[in-house]
């Protein structure tokens, strides 16, 4: 229980206690404060590339969690390794989820623990009917039929798309497909939450609905690890975030992951434009010690300076504004750099 | 884009499409069977006039059907055609030597009403109830659950494989290629269908594992929350259609005896 004491202003989701007060049997349950725990995984796939490295990592229940990296980093191939659906000599025995280690063998008992959303829904979506899908887990984990009917509902209603249950999944747009393929997850009412890059190919409107959609689920207190390459929404989505290239490069706080530009640089990342807009505007005069990361956190920050600077902000032009400005920005030009 | 979708009349109106998917899966099944095996012409022009009038009555837009027939017909006239000029008989006409039998042709046509027929009352039955429905009504009517969930998938996966070849053949046009009847055309279509298999693969076991992260064991079909109401006027219903076409055939049979 201690997570949830540990974070009494996070209001405890129906799911959430409902799994813990289903399981008394189970003491390893509450004598674990994080939800996931990853140790030394490795993975080869079988032409001899290596895809994981000794990738070790720990989430705390109620955590939400960016896994950030460049392509062909191992993201999705971790992803697949959380619930034992890949598995190899060098994965066994390194994933727990809440104290119990993950068996390849039983893989079909462990949706209501983890819940996976791939990256392409098309693959989510196989039943005739989007109602089918979205029954299709519940069903699969013994759940009666009244509790199923009730999950269809509240999981099509968390994704807007109450109304849809007898949709056919070919006729959906793209930004549907998503939150369909998602409400098949949420429908299973997994304890961890994990996402293969759920604001990808979307447009602006689809994208801020996902978003909101996280982060509902994020402030309901689920554990969530999200893989993305949206930097910018990471502030809003995630507390802490992980840097992975075959190998766990870096994790920390979000701020303390887009601190450090040299070690994104190398793992071929950049930071929210919002932070990089306000380097620029350091070297224009801009006091500013903590860079935002977010709109929001930019709006905090131009209000307190401008009520410390009596209703006025200051910038100036000097001799190496320029120059301070490009080197601002030239930081996250990968493609110059490597021309360089 | 468009897809060539059968089911696409399934929100229509009429006795046909009220009728509850189990019974009228079982009732044009028997019709089927009861039509493909009649020998006499006449009986089987009857049959196809039944049928047709079940069409009418079910309201689907007549050139639906008849696109669908059409392609039927590419493979059912060339029996026509060659059973007119291989059975034995007394002949009608000698075409350069080969000689057309009435036999044949009586055979031939026989065969073409048979298809014809039976053609008619399928496309009538899936016209008029979703597809996802015909599936679910076929798994409670307890057809093998392998059959039924090839039926899904390929049901649920032609359209994403319909899109996937036209993305790659759009990608080829906007490239300058157009389809001609030369070796190197055949063989670009060659690479694309290759193409598609291993696309194909590929998300299959993507799909696959997503399936097995959602519980699925691959032991049954996956159920869904389904249910049908067999009400009174579905076994009337039954009933109704299937003694009409019996009686039909008694009829005849009645009446060639006393001929």
């Amino acid at each position: 229980m201690s997570a949830i004491t540990a974070s009494p202003s996070t209001p405890m989701t129906e799911s959430f206690s409902r799994a813990i007060t289903a399981s008394p049997s189970t003491p390893t349950t509450e004598n674990f404060s994080w939800a996931l725990r990853v140790h030394d995984l490795n993975y080869t796939y079988p032409d001899g590339t290596v895809a994981l490295e000794h990738v070790s990592f720990e989430i705390k229940k109620g955590e939400s969690v960016a896994l950030v990296g460049p392509n062909g980093a191992g993201k999705s191939t971790l992803l697949l390794h959380l619930n034992g659906v890949l598995h190899s000599s060098g994965s066994r025995g390194a994933i727990e989820i809440l104290g119990e280690t993950v068996d390849p063998k039983k893989v079909h008992e462990m949706p209501d623990k983890i819940g996976i959303v791939f990256q392409n829904p098309d693959d989510m979506l196989f039943m005739p009917m989007l109602a089918d899908d979205v029954a299709f887990g519940p069903i699969n984990l013994g759940i009666k039929r009244d509790e199923v009917e009730r999950r269809v509902r509240d999981s099509l209603e968390m994704v807007g798309l109450s109304g849809y249950e007898e949709r056919v999944p070919h006729h959906l747009s793209g930004g549907e497909k998503k939150r369909a393929a998602l409400a098949t997850v949420l429908s299973m009412e997994p304890l961890v939450l994990a996402l293969d890059e759920p604001t990808t190919n979307l447009d602006p409107k689809s994208r801020s609905e996902l978003i909101d959609i996280l982060k509902r689920l994020k402030d309901e207190g689920r554990t969530l690890l999200i893989v993305t390459h949206d930097v910018n929404a990471i502030p809003e989505l995630a507390d802490r975030v992980i840097v992975l290239n075959r190998t766990v490069v870096a994790d920390g706080t979000t701020r303390e992951v887009f601190s450090d530009t040299e070690m994104l640089l190398a793992a071929g990342l950049e930071v929210p434009v919002i932070m990089q807009f306000f380097q620029v505007l350091q070297a224009f005069g801009y006091p500013c010690d903590v860079l935002p990361l977010s709109i929001e956190g930019a709006v905090r920050n131009l209000t307190r300076t401008i009520a410390n600077g009596d209703g006025h902000v200051h910038l100036h032009i000097h001799k190496h504004t320029h120059s301070e400005v490009d080197s601002a920005l030239g930081k996250y030009q990968h493609h110059r750099e490597a021309g360089r | 884009m468009k897809y060539p979708e059968i089911d696409k009349y399934a929100s229509l109106k009429s006795p046909i499409h009220e009728f509850d998917p189990r019974a009228k899966i079982l009732t044009f099944t028997f019709l089927i069977f009861l039509f493909v095996f009649v020998s006499d012409i006449k009986l089987a022009a009857i049959n196809l006039l039944f049928a047709v009038l079940l069409l009418l009555i079910s309201r689907l837009p007549l050139k639906f059907v008849f696109d669908r027939v059409k392609v039927v017909f590419l493979f059912v006239l060339p029996i026509l055609i060659i059973m007119s000029l291989t059975v034995k008989g007394s002949e009608l006409a000698s075409i350069y030597g080969v000689s057309v039998t009435y036999e044949g042709v009586r055979y031939g046509s026989l065969i073409v009403t048979r298809a014809t027929a039976a053609v008619t009352l399928l496309l009538t039955m899936l016209g008029t109830m979703r597809f996802d429905t015909t599936i679910k009504a076929l798994h409670m009517l307890k057809v093998p659950g392998s059959l039924v969930q090839m039926l899904m998938f390929t049901y649920r996966y032609i359209f994403v494989l319909w899109d996937e070849f036209s993305r790659m053949w759009r990608a080829m046009s906007c490239r300058g290629f157009t389809l001609r009847a030369n070796r190197y055309a055949l063989s670009m279509l060659g690479n694309v269908v290759g193409m598609l298999i291993v696309k194909s693969y590929e998300r299959a076991d993507r799909v696959y594992k997503a399936m097995i992260s959602k519980g699925y064991r691959g032991t049954r079909t996956p159920k869904t929350m389904t249910e049908f109401n067999m009400m009174r006027k579905d076994y009337a219903l039954t009933v109704l259609i299937i003694s009409i076409a019996v009686l039909l055939q008694i009829y005849q049979v009645i009446l060639s005896v006393e001929l």
